[in-house]
């Protein structure tokens, strides 16, 4: 298997759950680093929404981007809760970005240095029963 | 004079009774009642496998199950399939739900990624799902057959059965203009005359299989059979939370009054919020 076919199918194995739309408007084979701030975190249904203002990274600083994830119920299957962010927050964030280059994103996974919480979006590892 | 006498009487009889008709009251149909619940309805529940807990959709065997067990679309509906799958690989998805109306019967067993739970009461399996303000399935298991014209609904008119230990389900009475879809953007209006047939049932012990058959005769050119599984979880922290499709349309904000108040959220074309410009 090629290199880059290994990596598309890394990738897709590990897209986020997609509640009630598609998710075919990101790119998963571009991931974005950036050290933002939160503005604000969306817990709800059927997607959660996290607002960023990056500060530094591969995006360019001072823009405000809306990164897309799961639902709730999902994400509490790998340690979130509706305070896992808050505004103000300081995090390093990694995301695939739209497409059409647009301030969008699908999260994958974000570190918070001042607490060392690290949360990520992959539900396919936890697609199994009896988790505690 | 008697045979005109009884002829008279003949034609007056039969001018009453034809006087009478109109003012006959047609015959009132027969009331039925949903029996109260005895003791013994509830013991009997006991004896049926259980199925509590909470029920995650396997999402890897959906997409696994689309593409090694593909729909026989009819020939005519290809050419539509295959427009929203490279619209969708193009990543310009065309959202069939964003307008947060269900998912609907059978979408919503083929490509949901929330949870479910399933509830027994006397005469009744209730599943309950997490998404589309917290919807829900009623499958009668009274006895009762489908209504002769039923009032088509997004879930459909269900009756069930129970064969040892696997329910087996009818659904009929499905809204025509309900998807039927394999993933949020590819799929049709079912367009009518939607017959749909289930038998759920443990594979393992917190393993849950629904086994479909799915018969729609304007848009599938046989039958279509197809599985999806479901894990369960028994951790209260997983238990199913609402689900109100349309509150993620909104963020919630203060107004001028202090009051906590919902703004909408403009949204894309495919149902994303409309990316920050600024």
């Amino acid at each position: 298997m090629k290199f880059w076919s290994l990596v598309s199918l890394l990738l897709i194995s590990t897209l986020p759950a997609l509640a009630h739309h598609s998710f075919a408007m990101f790119d998963f084979n571009k991931v974005a680093k950036a050290h933002a701030v939160v503005q604000e975190f969306r817990w709800t249904n059927p997607h959660v929404v996290l607002l960023i203002k990056v500060e530094s990274g591969e995006v360019p600083a001072g823009k405000t981007w809306s990164l897309e994830l799961t639902s709730p119920g999902n994400l509490t299957r790998t340690g979130w809760s509706r305070k896992s962010f808050k505004a103000g927050d300081v995090i390093d964030v990694e995301f695939n970005p739209l497409r059409d280059g647009r301030q969008g994103g699908a999260f994958r996974k974000a570190s918070i240095p001042a607490t060392g919480v690290v949360l990520e979006s992959n539900i396919r590892a936890q697609e199994k029963p009896g988790l505690e | 004079m008697r045979v005109l006498i009884l002829g008279l009487a003949i034609s007056f009889a039969a001018s009453r009774a034809h006087a009478d008709k109109p003012v006959a009251a047609a015959p009132k149909p027969k009331t039925v009642l949903n029996p109260a619940p005895r003791p013994k309805d509830w013991a009997a529940l006991a004896k049926l496998p259980d199925w509590s807990g909470v029920w995650n959709p396997n999402i890897s065997d959906q997409n696994a199950q689309v593409k090694s067990n593909p729909t026989p679309w009819k020939p005519e509906v290809v050419p539509q399939i295959q427009k929203l799958e490279a619209a969708e690989k193009s990543g310009n998805p065309k959202g069939l739900f964003v307008d947060c109306l269900p998912e609907a019967m059978p979408s919503w067993m083929l490509i949901t990624h929330n949870a479910l739970e399933i509830l027994y009461t006397p005469g009744r399996v209730t599943i309950l799902g997490e998404s589309d303000g917290n919807r829900l399935r009623r499958i009668y298991t009274d006895g009762r057959a489908h209504p002769e014209d039923p009032d088509p609904t997004f879930h459909g008119h269900s009756i069930g059965r129970w064969e040892g230990e696997t329910l087996v389900v009818d659904t009929v009475g499905i809204l025509p203009q309900s998807y039927l879809a394999v993933s949020e953007s590819v799929g049709v209006p079912n367009n009518g005359d939607l017959h749909i047939v289930e038998r759920w049932h443990l594979a393992e012990a917190d393993i849950l299989v629904d086994e479909i058959e799915i018969t729609a005769p304007h848009v599938l050119s046989k039958p279509w059979k197809t599985t999806r599984k479901y894990f369960r979880q028994r951790a209260r922290k997983y238990d199913l939370m609402e689900g109100v499709c349309l509150q993620g349309y909104f963020s919630e904000k203060t107004d001028a009054d202090g009051n906590a108040i919902f703004e909408p959220i403009p949204q894309t074309e495919g149902g994303n919020p409309v990316p920050p410009e600024k």
